[in-house]
């Protein structure tokens, strides 16, 4: 018997020590891995599309057409989204909460001249964030007109390059930036304001008719009725077409090879490998289409305690359920969110309870794909990411 | 059994490598061997022998009884640990440790069987392990060097300062009020300066800033701070008592935002300072004696993690703590600012110290190092070096080195606790003596200071202001003289005269808020250590007065101007203006010579 006893000892000493050595014994797994060209190549073949960098290159977007993008409803576009007139009470534009600068000349010292200007007694978060361009105000829900937040804590999404999505806002329900525009002036919890009342404003603008009649002159009948609400939606469509980013991840597709790191080629190719590109695909890098959030159910391995990643109110999501948005129709369905500029629009998911975009990406892989991600191929994965943020392409200059 | 654990005693002294595998497979293969194997085994041996064969042996009750208390000392080591504070710990120790020699003894002597050669192949598996070399690598804009072969850190280098509260919750609570944790996004000054800094001098020279203010942040390759949100609103973190925000995004998140400040990490695991100043520090995260299931992300793992490190704290203390950390020369490495853009020194706390009487080596009763001021227990405003522990359950030390980090920012950490702020309060008092007296139609004030081992105010000098509040009254209680009043804007009144040093730019133009662009002194009114200055009032058409005058002089200090309060108020409307201290009072009657 005694004998047994060290023997068993023994065994399981070595057993240990063997397992706990097994990390260091075994040899790296390889990988899969692809050179430049076959990797934009796959890329480029599974629909990820560069923006285009001219005015000829965006008329080609699917739904853009020149009669679409003129120069004056761009211009008016542009206008009306910088307008705070355009809501109840005349304190919120589609900037506020789509937050991008009017003119570049704003950008360069927001800070010291808010400190230096003595009429206001406050510096608010613009000061500091109008320079980030991210196309939304970064709060966990949107607040509207009254300092009203959304009833379901669902937070704003960037508009930059939201035109290239298929399906627009979290349910995914809305298929036109002009049909949203028109939705977000009404909705009470954001502009708060009826067609009627935008027409009449409008109307009492000299300015607006000019440009209204330059606009949509021949589009409609007579000359009185260009400033419509439909011709507001219409305009403002126009400018959000035109907001479109350029980063480091379209010059690489466009062929430059050193335009993105090593470490992020890595990370497009688990982007694409794992599963990722079936949901975030297209130009935009998502919005194309609607999918079940969460999709695996990893609730078992959690109660059993061997991984308790959150702790969410419920087990509805695998992050805190503020709002209790449930998706389209109750049924967890979502929107496929936009990847381009993801890491300037923190807060994540739609109730912005996740701040940490390599948990966000922890998160995705393991209730979407199924998969435990590594710590390298988060990182990998994030540094990719950060490869899509780019800055709005300036379409003016071969227009004119 | 008997090898793994006997590897861990201190005399052996194995790498660190080889010993945490050990410890863990110790004490993992411990626990099951003796569940599943040892008691079910004995039990039935014992039942053989002793209740059928009716042959108890002498020698066999003896060994079992060794057994069961080797047994249950390992249970109370792993289970309550060795952590130094109860004698049971201890007790279990030695009887875990010399009771297996005991043991094995025993166990020859009763089975007659030795198998030594059994524990053979376990030696020869320890010696596959191997380990990596170390060289230092360089970041740029500030001195700040990190250890080993690396640019920069990984998010998951930086260990969560939460985490080390679960056994130094005394030591955690006093750092999380303190401003050495609230450095960054939870003081708003330094977000308006540092956002200053990137919009004038561009987002690259926020670097300079972040090295010492925002390490986990600047050693992660971040280039700019950010700050926390709580829903729709800026993060409460002004008044928020305990790191209650680090803590709870801790426990509910798999991978918690970045921590910001200096984490309990920055400064335990500085390898070397070079008292420099501008972060002239190298940090080491990586190459940590970590024990098995020390980083672990779930809650068994944490758990098992904490008694591996209880059952066996030496090296953990060890990996933590340096004789460098006790040193004024390792607090310079940020305690000191040289302008980047000019070459000249903002803040040369340190090299004031080195100059004053402090700083006397040869002479132990003397010399004082920062942290027996600034790390000391405060009580009726003497220095009161704390008895008590540093880890929960832990040994009673005679003087705890508190981290309230007391300095002169009494109002940021006040905020959040009164504790705090009575430490530096305290402090603050002991700083200088006041004394006055008249002498031909002038009033003269003396300021000494008495307890400053560096310039009375030191740091950033040219944001703090000490100065005298006089008022001279005459028998009728009119005032004949005054001077040091705040105006109703709150800033201090032109007659005042601060005790400070004024910055100006190239052109001798005040700086304002941007220090760094400090070239020209433009004054300099500061009280070295130990000196003493006189401060002379006329006193207008003393002739006629009304005698006896008298006098009440106050010592005053607050720690921002007015001015530069509302610049920041601009930007945190919760923030309120800090309030005026008095450090020292003195009232006296003059009769008519």
């Amino acid at each position: 018997m005694p004998r047994i006893i060290f023997l068993a000892a023994v065994w399981t000493i070595v057993t240990m020590i063997i397992l706990l050595m097994l990390p260091n014994l075994l040899p790296d797994r390889k990988l899969l891995t692809y050179n430049d060209d076959e990797l934009r190549k796959g890329a480029l073949s599974k629909g990820m599309l560069p923006v285009p960098k001219d005015y000829s290159g965006l008329l080609k977007i699917k739904d853009n057409s020149e009669k679409l993008l003129t120069i004056e409803k761009i211009a008016l576009g542009k206008e009306l989204y910088f307008d705070t007139n355009l809501s109840k009470n005349g304190d919120i534009s589609c900037a506020t909460c789509h937050v991008i600068s009017k003119d570049k000349k704003h950008h360069d010292s927001p800070l010291v001249n808010g400190l230096n200007d003595s009429s206001n007694s406050k510096v608010d978060c613009i000061s500091c964030h109008l320079r980030d361009e991210s196309g939304t105000e970064r709060f966990s829900a949107s607040v509207g007109e009254d300092g009203k937040e959304h009833p379901f804590h669902l937070n704003t999404q960037t508009i930059l390059n939201s035109s290239l999505a298929k399906y627009l806002t979290w349910s995914g329900e809305v298929n036109s930036v002009e049909e949203q525009a028109g939705l977000s002036m009404q909705s009470p919890f954001k502009m708060a304001i009826t067609p009627a009342e935008v027409e009449a404003r409008l109307k009492k603008d000299s300015k607006y008719i000019k440009m209204f009649n330059d606009a949509f002159k021949d589009e409609t009948a007579s000359a009185n009725d260009t400033v419509s609400f439909e011709n507001t939606t219409k305009a403002i469509g126009a400018y959000v077409r035109t907001l479109l980013t350029r980063g480091a991840y379209d010059r690489f597709l466009d062929g430059n090879n050193s335009a993105i790191s090593p470490e992020a080629k890595r990370g497009l190719t688990s982007f694409i490998n794992l599963g990722c590109k079936g949901c975030h695909t297209g130009m935009s890098v998502g919005g194309q289409v609607i999918q079940r959030f969460p999709l695996k159910d990893f609730f078992i391995v959690e109660a059993l305690g061997f991984s308790t990643p959150f702790i969410s109110s419920s087990d509805v999501f695998p992050f805190e359920n503020i709002g209790g948005y449930l998706g389209k129709d109750n049924e967890h369905l979502f929107r496929i969110p936009i990847l381009r500029n993801v890491t300037k629009t923190s807060p994540y998911f739609h109730n912005g309870s996740v701040s940490n975009i390599r948990e966000v990406v922890a998160i995705m892989g393991k209730h979407q794909l199924g998969l435990y991600l590594s710590e390298t191929q988060i990182d990998e994965i994030v540094e990719f990411l950060k490869t899509l943020e780019g800055d709005v392409v300036d379409y003016s200059s071969d227009k004119q | 059994m008997f090898v793994t654990g006997l590897l861990q005693w201190d005399v052996i002294d194995i790498r660190w490598e080889y010993f945490r595998i050990i410890q863990a497979t110790h004490i993992i293969v411990s626990i099951v061997v003796s569940i599943f194997i040892m008691i079910p085994f004995v039990n039935y041996h014992v039942y053989q022998h002793v209740m059928i064969d009716k042959r108890g042996s002498k020698n066999g009750w003896f060994f079992g009884a060794v057994l069961l208390l080797i047994t249950i000392s390992g249970f109370y080591l792993f289970l309550v640990g060795n952590r130094g504070g109860d004698t049971y710990g201890s007790y279990s120790f030695y009887i875990h440790l010399y009771g297996s020699f005991l043991l094995l003894f025993l166990l020859f002597f009763h089975t007659r069987k030795p198998k030594m050669y059994y524990l053979v192949p376990i030696l020869l598996a320890l010696t596959i392990f191997n380990s990596s070399p170390m060289q230092a690598g360089e970041t740029k804009l500030s001195s700040l060097k990190i250890e080993g072969n690396l640019s920069k850190y990984h998010e998951q280098d930086w260990t969560n300062s939460a985490k080390c509260k679960s056994c130094h919750s005394e030591i955690f609570n006093q750092w999380a009020d303190s401003n050495h944790k609230n450095l960054v996004e939870s003081n708003p000054y330094y977000m308006v300066m540092e956002g200053l800094a990137g919009e004038v001098e561009g987002d690259d020279f926020r670097e300079w800033c972040m090295s010492c203010h925002n390490p986990s942040a600047v050693t992660t390759g971040q280039k700019k701070t950010g700050h926390r949100m709580d829903e729709n609103l800026m993060s409460n973190s002004l008044f928020e008592k305990g790191a209650k925000t680090l803590v709870d995004d801790f426990k509910t998140h798999e991978k918690p935002r970045l921590e910001e400040g200096v984490a309990c990490v920055t400064c335990h695991r500085i390898t070397k300072a070079e008292s420099k100043g501008d972060a002239s520090y190298t940090l080491d995260l990586r190459n940590r004696e970590r024990y098995v299931f020390e980083d672990s992300k779930s809650n068994v793992g944490q758990w098992l993690g904490e008694k591996f490190i209880n059952s066996n704290p030496d090296i953990h203390k060890k990996s933590y703590s340096n004789e460098l950390y006790k040193k004024s020369s390792y607090c310079a490495s940020c305690h000191d600012e040289t302008s980047p853009l000019t070459g000249k020194k903002v803040v040369s706390t340190f090299k004031e110290w080195e100059k004053s009487p402090y700083n006397d080596p040869k002479n132990p009763e003397e010399h004082k190092d920062c942290i027996d001021c600034h790390m000391t227990y405060l009580k009726d405003g003497k220095f009161a070096p704390l008895r008590g522990t540093s880890t929960d359950g832990g040994k009673i030390k005679k003087d705890v080195k508190v981290h309230y980090f007391s300095g002169s920012n009494h109002f940021l950490s006040g905020l959040k606790s009164k504790e705090h702020e009575e430490q530096t309060v305290q402090l603050l008092r002991t700083s200088a003596k006041l004394d006055v007296e008249m002498k031909d139609n002038q009033l003269l004030v003396g300021v000494k200071n008495v307890g400053a081992g560096h310039h009375l105010p030191t740091g950033v000098a040219d944001f703090r202001e000490l100065w005298l509040d006089i008022t001279l009254k005459d028998s009728d209680g009119k005032v004949v003289l005054s001077s040091g009043k705040l105006k109703d804007d709150g800033n201090l009144g032109e007659d005042a005269r601060p005790f400070m040093k004024v910055f100006g730019d190239k052109d001798g133009k005040p700086v304002g808020l941007l220090f760094w662009r400090y070239e020209t002194l433009l004054s300099d009114t500061r009280i070295p250590a130990g000196e003493r200055r006189v401060e002379s009032y006329d006193i207008q058409g003393s002739e006629e007065l009304k005698y006896p005058l008298s006098v009440v002089v106050k010592l005053n200090f607050r720690i921002y101007p007015q001015w530069v309060t509302d610049a920041v108020q601009k930007t945190n409307i919760q923030l309120p203006s800090p309030g005026v201290i008095e450090l020292n009072k003195i009232e006296k009657s003059f009769q008519k010579k």
